[in-house]
C-alpha cells in the first residue's frame, strides 16, 4: 500500500513521463523503447552520438513527430491523444531560431503571442525584449540580426507564453563565447520556473545544468544517472557506452 | 485563444511578409504580363482576327501558371527557415493553418488578377463587357477559391519532398482540370456573348461543387498533410 502511494506520488510529480517510446521512419527503427521520467523542476541532459535518436525524442515530446509506439505524457497530457494542452505547456529552443527573417523582432513576437493567446501581449514582449537586451533593435527585421541575437530572440519566442516545460535542442550550437554567456545567464534566470530537457553534445554544459543525465545510443538508453559525477568520470562513462566516443 | 484570432495572425503575418519583400507578387505579376504580351503577338498573325473565343483559355492558363509560382514560394520560407516547426509547435488546429494559408494565397491571386484583367481586356476584348462584370467576378471568385484550396493542400504535401518545385505542378494540374474547364467556358461565354446567369448556371454549380470537394478534402486530410 505504501509502495503504491509512493509510486502514485512519484508519477504525480513527474512533468514528463515516457514509457516504451518507439519511433520508426519507414523500416528504420530510430527509437527502440525508451522509458524515462523528468520530475517537475528537473533538468534532464541527454547526450549521444549523431543519429542516436536524441533530437527525435525531443521532437516527439514537442508533438512535432508522432510516436510509433509507447506512451509519452508531458504536463499530464498524452502527446498523441491530447496534443493541444501539451503545445501550450512547452517551449522549444533549437539551434534553428524558427523566426521569420522578413519580420521585425516585435512582429515575430506579436505573431507568436497571438498564436498562443498571450493576454498581456505588449507588456510581455517589452519585458522580454528588455530582459534579452534587444529593445533597441525591436523594429529591425530579423534578417539583419547576428546569430547570437537571433538565438536570444528565439528564447523570447519560446518563453513568451510562460511554458512549464522547456525543450532545448543543442541551444549552444554555433554561438560565440559572448552569446553562450548571455544564453547561460538567461537560463540561470528562468531555471527555477521550468522543467528542462536539453539535448547536447557539450558534456560540460550538460553537466553544469543537468540534475539528471542520460546517454542515448542506437535508439536505446545506454546510461542514466543523477548529475553527481564530474566531467572526467562522465567522459569515461560516455566513451564506454558510445562507440564513436568523441567528447567535448 | 480562438481559431479566428489565430487565423488572422497567420494571414496578417503572411501579408506583411509578402508586402515587405514582394518577391512572390513581383514574379507573379511579371509572369502574367509577359504571358499576355506573348499571347498577343502569337495570336495576332492576321490583322483583325477574332480572338474572343480564345480569351477564357488564355486567361485561366496564365492564372494557373502564375499561381504555381506563388504556391511554391508560399511554403518555401516556412520550410527553409524552420518557421514551420515554430508554427506547428503553437496550439493551433491544423485546419486553421490551412484556411489562413488559403486566404493568403487567395489575396495574392486577386491582386494579380486586379492588375492582369484590365491589361487582358485592353489586348483581347473588343466589346464593352462592364455590364457583365458581376457574373465574371463570381466566376473569378469561385474558380480562385478552388485553385487556392487545392493548391494550398498540394503545396503543403509537396513541401516535404525533395522535388517540391516539380511535384506541385504534376499534382495540381490534372486535379484542377474540372475547375479550369468550367472557369474557361464561363469566362469565354461572358467575354464573347455577354452570357446571362441562366446560361452559366451549370458551370457555376460545377465550380461550387469542386470548391466544396476541395475544401472538405483539405479539412479531412490537412492534419496528416502538414505533419511528418
Amino acid at each position: 500500500m505504501s509502495d503504491e502511494h509512493d509510486r502514485q506520488d512519484g508519477a504525480a510529480s513527474l512533468e514528463i513521463e515516457v514509457e516504451g517510446l518507439r519511433k520508426t521512419f519507414g523500416r528504420r527503427e530510430v527509437l527502440k523503447g525508451l522509458s524515462f521520467g523528468v520530475p517537475r523542476g528537473g533538468f534532464l541532459s541527454i547526450f549521444g552520438p549523431n543519429g542516436a535518436g536524441k533530437t527525435t525524442t525531443l521532437r516527439v515530446l514537442a508533438t512535432l513527430l508522432t510516436s510509433s509506439g509507447g506512451s509519452v505524457k508531458v504536463a499530464g497530457h498524452d502527446v498523441r491523444e491530447d496534443p493541444m494542452p501539451v503545445r501550450k505547456a512547452i517551449g522549444f529552443i533549437s539551434h534553428n531560431a524558427m523566426l521569420y527573417p522578413d519580420l521585425t523582432a516585435q512582429e515575430n513576437l506579436r505573431f507568436y503571442a497571438d498564436m498562443y493567446g498571450v493576454e498581456d501581449r505588449e507588456a510581455r514582449i517589452t519585458e522580454l525584449l528588455e530582459r534579452l537586451e534587444l529593445s533597441a533593435r525591436r523594429y529591425d527585421v530579423v534578417r539583419t540580426y547576428s546569430k547570437g541575437m537571433r538565438q536570444r530572440l528565439a528564447i523570447a519566442r519560446a518563453v513568451l507564453h510562460r511554458p512549464r516545460v522547456l525543450l532545448l535542442d543543442e541551444p549552444h550550437s554555433g554561438l560565440d563565447p559572448r552569446a553562450v554567456d548571455i544564453l547561460d545567464g538567461l537560463l540561470t534566470e528562468i531555471r527555477d520556473e521550468h522543467t528542462f530537457v536539453m539535448v547536447t553534445h557539450n558534456i560540460a554544459k550538460g553537466l553544469e545544468w543537468g540534475t539528471d543525465l542520460m546517454i542515448i545510443e542506437g535508439g536505446r538508453i545506454a546510461y542514466e544517472h543523477a548529475a553527481d559525477v564530474d566531467h572526467e568520470s562522465f567522459s569515461a562513462v560516455y566513451r564506454e557506452h558510445v562507440h564513436d566516443g568523441s567528447v567535448l | 485563444m480562438s481559431g479566428w484570432s489565430q487565423f488572422k495572425a497567420i494571414l496578417r503575418k503572411d501579408l506583411i511578409r509578402e508586402l515587405r519583400t514582394r518577391d512572390m507578387l513581383v514574379s507573379m505579376i511579371l509572369f502574367v504580363l509577359l504571358a499576355m504580351i506573348i499571347f498577343h503577338y502569337a495570336f495576332t498573325v492576321k490583322e483583325g482576327a477574332d480572338l474572343t473565343y480564345f480569351t477564357g483559355g488564355m486567361l485561366w492558363v496564365t492564372f494557373i501558371f502564375a499561381m504555381l509560382l506563388g504556391l511554391n514560394r508560399s511554403f518555401a520560407q516556412e520550410k527553409d527557415e524552420h518557421c514551420l516547426d515554430g508554427l506547428l509547435l503553437c496550439p493551433v488546429d491544423r485546419v486553421t493553418i490551412f484556411f489562413a494559408k488559403t486566404a493568403g494565397n487567395l489575396v495574392f491571386l486577386l491582386i494579380i488578377q486586379a492588375v492582369a484583367v484590365p491589361v487582358f481586356a485592353l489586348f483581347f476584348i473588343e466589346r464593352n463587357f462592364l455590364g457583365d462584370l458581376l457574373p465574371f467576378l463570381i466566376v473569378l471568385a469561385l474558380a480562385d477559391l478552388g485553385i487556392c484550396a487545392l493548391g494550398t493542400l498540394l503545396a503543403t504535401i509537396s513541401m516535404n519532398t525533395r522535388s517540391r518545385d516539380l511535384l506541385l505542378p504534376i499534382l495540381l494540374l490534372p486535379l484542377i482540370v474540372p475547375v479550369l474547364i468550367a472557369a474557361t467556358g464561363a469566362t469565354t461565354l461572358i467575354f464573347a456573348e455577354g452570357a446571362s446567369f441562366g446560361s452559366l448556371v451549370a458551370r457555376l454549380l460545377l465550380l461550387l461543387g469542386f470548391d466544396a470537394v476541395f475544401l472538405v478534402a483539405a479539412w479531412g486530410t490537412y492534419d496528416f498533410a502538414i505533419g511528418e
